[in-house]
């Protein structure tokens, strides 16, 4: 991101009173996020959830998939037991108790994170890798590549969602990659469709004429020229999308669809234990929560960023 | 302008027409139940035009059981058997073998309508099934036994546990099917609920089909069979009531249990055996199932999972979890399609070993396991034409010596179940067989008995289904020749008022209850009976079609289909 160029001019609007010295919109776009406490919150679960996910292994009490029948003395879907709380000391420490398989909730919903925000972010990478192309050509080249691409896009769009990624992971049968590639496919219309209505706005600015003037090829100005300076809806719009993707992820997970056994899967977690819902209430509770708050951050985050980053609201948020 | 508007009401019009065509076709004869009635009447005015029917096998070579089926007047039917059949009646009372009006088997071809609105003699007959909702059956009144209590019986399913229990709860059904494991204390706490333990009469096992690498090698299913720790599944998966297997059939069902118990769990001599098979890091392969609940397997993804941790730390067995639905999967095993461990489970339909190892392992059984094993089937054959139990036990010693060497699949365990109903239901019952006779329960004071099970029907036609949930429902409407006891597993009579054997059990003569009615108003004779059977046995016949032309129950319980080659 450093690398681009910003126009002064867009600096200049938006920093209005600042604007003595020259500041990149990023700064200023931190600046304002930082003043929004809703933001602040999202940003920090997301940072506790980073952390959980990157030292997932090594600050889980369990591996996530031991059995614990045996080893120790625990029955399927135990009440959680702490030992802070009054649980006998005598007895293994379980937090958030014990699943239908005699495996520690605890280690599994830390493990879960992992798999949440690999989800989230590869599937909203490959939505917007794909989608950013299609927009793009669609917006720079018009006609019936336009035409083409983006009535392919109102197509994909009709269907609701998940059940278009239902069909599509139907087809290619369960399994967390073939739910990965389905909500990336169904999210791509989204992407396409903001890049390219920020290229079509971008497209006729006067420094686009002067590097096409320049003798500068198309792909040089699509890509350096114009895609750099239509980025900021895409990133609001990728950030709320990361929530919308690890919640159908969970959903699909939820049908059987998504994540396998025995792999630490939040949504996989919640629907195997679903009977469970009135006699094991701690084995949906915290899977759900869990889902609650990583969805709760990416929202309050991309809710943050697009306040941020959107111009006219410069005045009510500075 | 004018084109545009011809245009959108030519447009409009079709529309309709295609609204029109898609709307569910009328439901027969059932609305109009006196008009039916009158046209019954005319047609049993002409008794003298009764031709019997007879349908035979030119010999034995076959390898089926029937010779002949024969109608010898009007109300008595004669099977000739192959070789003597000691377990004869409990079979013809099996639901699989209910009886149809020929003229409506033959209108359908042997499938069709069919499949979703079964004419049988039954206490209820289907008024209505909403497919993924609901199948409601009202009161048949010209019932020839005690018509049923309540007028209207409501089928309604999910395979949600703790959404059955809660519906019971909340009063919106009035018994319920399978309560998980867990809710067995919260019902029996329950004042306004009662629990009703099932019998354990059924088995849950790991299937192999050894047409697949690495199955092929009987080491390797060995291994396996040495490497689960069956106890720990009980233990922890299962409700009370439950048992390990020793054996494939159930101690109560008589001979189920001779023979050498199953291997004892020792998976560092499994280990030892997968390595002598060439696989000493073990393989990589899958574990099929289908994520429904039944007595045999309360807790489906749970025991899964705990399979597949247990085969990957006892023998490292990587098994990867492939959830199917519940008739693709039951298709695919049929078919031997499933080239991994899969996940099944048996329910009684008759006490009767054959019900058990002849389904399975018989010479008509699916490919299901593979290729089938000749020491299991020669025991099974002699067994089965043997009168006593003490004379079929020795070869049922040898079956069951045979299956564990083998190892076609896994025995793990008998499952206890139960049902549970409001605490108001009068003649509440489980059934040993699973075949709840609603026409004997009602709640005073209520017109409509909701009932509410794991699955919803596959299709009505049960010559051709082999799933409990299917079963039950076409046992409320159709009948066979003999019955099992309301609630229990002893043969009655039913269409047949008593069934006699000549001195070697190879010739069975039904005598018909005369004045059965049919629900769409026709009277039963013996070519119904007839042409109920033949539509099974005889594969040449056009109306050996069914729902997927399996007829699984006919081809293992009597040995195979005439004309199979054709």
């Amino acid at each position: 991101m450093s690398k681009e160029t910003t126009p002064n001019k867009v600096a200049k609007l938006d920093a209005e009173g600042l604007s003595l010295k020259s500041v990149s919109l990023w700064q200023i776009t931190w600046r304002r996020l930082f003043k929004r406490k809703s933001a602040l919150v999202g940003l920090f679960i997301l940072g506790v959830l980073v952390f959980v996910a990157l030292t997932a292994q090594w600050i889980a009490p369990y591996s996530p998939i031991e059995v614990l029948i045996g080893v120790e003395d625990v029955t399927p879907r135990q009440a959680p037991c702490i030992h802070l709380l009054g649980c006998p000391k005598d007895q293994p420490q379980h937090i958030m108790g014990i699943d239908g398989n005699v495996r520690d909730q605890f280690s599994r919903i830390l493990h879960g994170a992992r798999q949440s925000l690999i989800i989230g972010f590869s599937t909203v990478t490959f939505a917007i890798v794909i989608g950013t192309v299609l927009g793009a050509l669609g917006g720079y080249l018009g006609g019936w590549v336009d035409n083409v691409i983006m009535r392919i896009m109102d197509v994909v769009l009709a269907f609701p969602s998940l059940l278009l990624a239902i069909a599509i992971v139907t087809v290619l049968g369960p399994g967390l990659v073939n739910a990965l590639l389905a909500i990336g496919i169904v999210s791509i219309p989204a992407y396409a469709r903001v890049v390219r209505a920020s290229v079509l706005s971008v497209r006729e600015m006067d420094y686009v004429s002067a590097a096409k003037a320049m003798g500068g090829n198309t792909f040089h100005i699509l890509f350096k020229r114009i895609l750099p300076n239509a980025l900021t809806p895409l990133i609001v719009q990728g950030t709320l999308g990361i929530a919308t993707a690890i919640l159908d992820a969970a959903a699909l997970s939820f049908l059987g669809l998504g994540a396998q056994p025995p792999l630490a899967e939040w949504g996989s977690m919640l629907g195997a234990e679903r009977n469970q819902v009135f006699t094991a209430p701690h084995l949906v509770f915290y899977p759900g929560l869990a889902i609650m708050l990583t969805v709760l951050a990416f929202n309050l985050l991309g809710d943050g960023l697009r306040d941020a980053l959107d111009p006219r609201l410069g005045h009510v948020a500075g | 302008m004018k084109r545009t508007f011809t245009l959108l009401l030519s447009l409009l019009v079709l529309t309709s027409l295609m609204l029109v065509s898609c709307r569910p076709a009328t439901q027969p004869a059932t609305q109009q139940p006196a008009a039916t009635t009158e046209a019954a009447t005319g047609g049993t005015t002409e008794p003298a035009a009764f031709e019997p029917m007879v349908v035979e096998a030119p010999n034995c070579d076959y390898g089926g059981e029937f010779l002949r089926i024969e109608a010898l007047d009007e109300y008595t039917v004669r099977f000739t058997l192959c070789y003597p059949d000691p377990a004869f009646p409990s079979k013809i009372a099996f639901s699989a073998f209910a009886i149809q009006p020929r003229e409506w088997l033959e209108a359908n071809g042997g499938s069709g309508e069919l499949l979703t609105h079964p004419i049988g003699t039954g206490p209820y007959m289907v008024q209505q099934w909403v497919r993924g909702e609901q199948l409601v059956f009202t009161r048949f009144d010209n019932y020839w036994g005690d018509t049923a209590l309540t007028p209207t019986l409501v089928f309604r399913w999910s395979t949600e546990s703790a959404q059955r229990v809660l519906e019971l709860q909340a009063g919106t059904v009035d018994g319920i099917d399978n309560p998980g494991p867990d809710d067995f204390a919260v019902i029996r706490n329950d004042p306004n609920l009662q629990l009703i333990n099932r019998p354990a009469l059924n088995i849950f096992y790991i299937g192999m089909n050894n047409t697949y690498p690495p199955f092929d090698d009987e080491r390797v299913r060995q291994a396996i069979a040495m490497s689960i720790d069956r106890q720990r599944i009980v233990d922890q998966f299962y409700p009370e009531g439950s048992e390990v297997a020793s054996h494939f059939t159930p101690c109560s069902i008589p001979n189920g249990c001779v023979g050498l118990p199953w291997y004892d769990f020792d998976p560092e001599a499994g280990r030892a055996l997968l390595a002598e098979a060439g696989y000493p890091n073990g393989f990589d392969t899958k574990l099929f199932y289908r994520d429904v609940v039944r007595g045999y397997l309360p807790q489906v993804s749970n025991v899964a999972q705990d399979i597949q941790a247990q085969l990957l730390a006892n023998l490292n067995i990587r098994a990867e979890i492939v959830v199917m639905e519940s008739g693709a999967f039951l298709d695919a095993a049929d078919s031997g399609q499933l080239d991994g461990l899969h996940l099944l489970g048996w329910g009684a339909d008759f006490p009767d070993q054959t019900n058990f190892l002849d389904f399975h392992f018989g010479a008509g059984s699916s490919a299901q396991f593979g290729e089938k094993f000749p020491d299991i089937i020669e025991n099974l054959q002699a067994a089965a034409r043997l009168a006593s139990d003490a004379e079929r036990a020795p070869y049922y010693e040898a079956a069951n010596n045979a299956i564990r060497q083998h190892v076609p699949m896994i025995p793990v365990a008998h499952g206890g179940s139960a049902v549970a109903f409001k605490a108001t239901v009068q003649g509440a019952h489980s059934s040993p067989l699973g075949n709840e006779n609603f026409s004997v329960m009602q709640i005073p004071g209520q017109d409509v008995f909701v009932w509410m099970q794991n699955a919803e029907p596959i299709s009505l036609f049960c010559a051709d289904e082999t799933d409990g949930e299917s079963l039950r429902a076409c046992e409320q409407v159709a009948e066979s020749l003999l019955a099992f006891e309301v609630g229990g597993t002893a043969v009655k009579p039913s269409l047949a008022e008593r069934c006699e054997a000549n001195q070697d059990l190879t010739v069975w003569t039904c005598y018909l209850r005369q004045g059965v009615q049919f629900h769409d108003g026709s009277m039963l004779d013996a070519n119904d009976v007839v042409a109920s059977y033949v539509l099974q046995w005889d594969a040449a016949s056009p109306l050996h079609v069914g729902n997927t032309g399996a007829f699984t129950y006919f081809s293992s319980l009597f040995g195979g289909f005439l004309n199979a080659d054709q």
